[in-house]
């Protein structure tokens, strides 16, 4: 594959020459496409440049749908707007270079913590990185992504009824895909709509899956990108708050969620409707069941042998289906 | 014959997990072999009880579906009724998840009806749906 990196490489940036692709590494954890590392050498002007770079490739089948340039465009888009993210370089939707569409990136400094480690993912930081993440999730949500040119994004011309819209989407998807049932999912859909949350202050930009794991952090506490964008629409932005306080990843392990939504309300401006999050937690919870039903689906039909995909559509499955019907049973649905 | 399949995947795992995984060298590969022990071992340990989980899920949903028939009216009442006399058409896993799913489906249409109604009854009949559904999804909790 190094090779054929280089040849795109070529392609790209006619300018260039002694192009030279190597450490060619897939990482581990990225599951709704094929990420890899390397390192990549040329001149240029006379110049000799390195960099190292991170490579996006779509997979075979994933965890979740993505839009082949989503992530790339809200790069774009978010470049300045006072949120960590890598810098992007190119974007590929021809086959032709690499089999799938790809794009490629700057790859940052950092590394992710593990969201499922007993210990302190984060080296000892965790609080320090708990109250930036919550910082960055309201800078984004008091962006205007009209402004910024994300007009374009799931919802994106909607300005009410993001919940409704989300909800269809994920019933949507579930039919799709689901070879028996779940009567409990489908319990709880029916309740979120019959129980409908306040509107949003504001449309905001989405992340999808903003959640520990989904960023990188720096040897000093800081967090230095935030990552996996694939599912980013616009919406309410309390989907990304209690999003992140699920319990399989809560960001709460390590900042108690006052504190946290106080972070958030300085960084966004926003006032937070508190009465909103138990709609959005069991919207959480249903999200994540059909998003793990993706995953057990692309794997019993062969579209792919990941087995953090097979594990995700086992474990994490059952985590929020059960986690679907403790919440039913808080509402009173089981008496 | 005493070999099954809970014991060949059991061996192929812990062969996966003990010879060969401390010979892989890339990180990523490495990482996928970990990770398809626990599947490997998680499937074992569903195997053994793979039939008769589902038929006992089955014949509950039947049994609520057929008290469900008494509550619902027309062609809905008569569709439980004659989903509650029905019988799984096999033995096969395959066979009881296609059935597992037909009798979901109607599971799925009552509850819709009960819900919206404000009767002692109903609201009986679907917390009990409710609690079937939680006893159904421990009973399939994933095990290593």
């Amino acid at each position: 594959m190094e090779p054929r990196i280089a040849k795109y490489l070529a392609h790209r940036m006619p300018g260039a020459s002694q192009i030279a692709v190597d450490e060619l590494a897939q990482i581990y954890g990225g599951s709704s496409q094929q990420t890899y590392r390397l390192s990549a050498r040329w001149t240029e002007y006379g110049e000799e440049i390195e960099r190292r770079l991170i490579l996006r490739r779509d997979a075979p089948a994933g965890l979740v749908v993505a839009e082949r340039d989503l992530e790339f465009n809200v790069y774009k888009a978010l470049e300045g707007q006072g949120i960590a993210i890598p810098r992007v370089y190119f974007l590929e939707l021809d086959a032709q270079w690499l089999d799938r569409p790809f794009f490629i990136m700057d790859l940052c400094p950092g590394k992710p913590g593990n969201p499922f480690s007993a210990d302190d993912p984060y080296d000892g930081h965790s609080e320090a990185i708990a109250r930036e993440f919550w910082s960055i999730l309201g800078r984004l949500a008091a962006i205007d992504h009209k402004a910024v040119g994300l007009e374009s994004l799931r919802n994106g011309t909607a300005n009410r009824l993001f919940w409704s819209l989300e909800l269809d989407r994920w019933e949507a998807l579930l039919s799709e895909q689901e070879a028996v049932i779940e009567p409990s999912i489908r319990g709880a859909l029916r309740w979120l709509r019959r129980n409908p949350p306040p509107e949003p202050a504001k449309p905001a930009i989405v992340h999808g899956d903003y959640r520990s794991g989904n960023f990188l952090f720096t040897p000093d506490g800081r967090i230095s990108a935030i990552l996996d964008w694939e599912m980013c629409h616009v919406g309410d932005p309390i989907e990304d708050i209690v999003w992140a306080t699920d319990p399989f990843w809560p960001i709460t392990r390590h900042l108690p969620l006052e504190e946290g939504l106080a972070c958030w309300e300085a960084a966004s401006g926003i006032a937070l409707d508190r009465a909103a999050l138990d709609w959005w937690r069991l919207f959480a919870a249903v999200k994540a069941s059909v998003i793990w039903n993706t995953a057990e689906a692309s794997f019993i039909s062969g579209q792919t042998s990941d087995m953090t995909i097979a594990l995700s559509g086992i474990r994490a499955g059952h985590f929020h289906r059960k986690l679907v019907l403790k919440l039913m049973r808080e509402k009173g649905a089981m008496g | 014959m005493n070999f099954n399949i809970p014991c060949a995947v059991k061996g192929v795992g812990a062969l996966l997990r003990d010879r060969i995984l401390p010979e892989i060298g890339d990180n990523y590969a490495a990482n996928m072999a970990r990770m398809a022990t626990s599947v490997l071992n998680i499937s074992a340990n569903w195997a053994d009880n793979a039939a008769a989980l589902r038929v006992a899920e089955n014949a509950a949903i039947r049994a609520l579906l057929g008290e469900a028939a008494g509550l619902a009216q027309g062609d809905l009442s008569d569709r439980l009724a004659e989903a509650a006399k029905s019988a799984d058409p096999g033995l096969r896993v395959s066979e009881l998840d296609a059935e597992s799913h037909r009798l979901r489906l109607l599971l799925v249409e009552s509850q819709a009806v009960l819900e919206l109604r404000d009767d002692a009854a109903a609201r009986e009949m679907d917390q009990r749906i409710w609690r079937l559904l939680e006893e159904i999804e421990m009973s399939r909790a994933p095990v290593e």
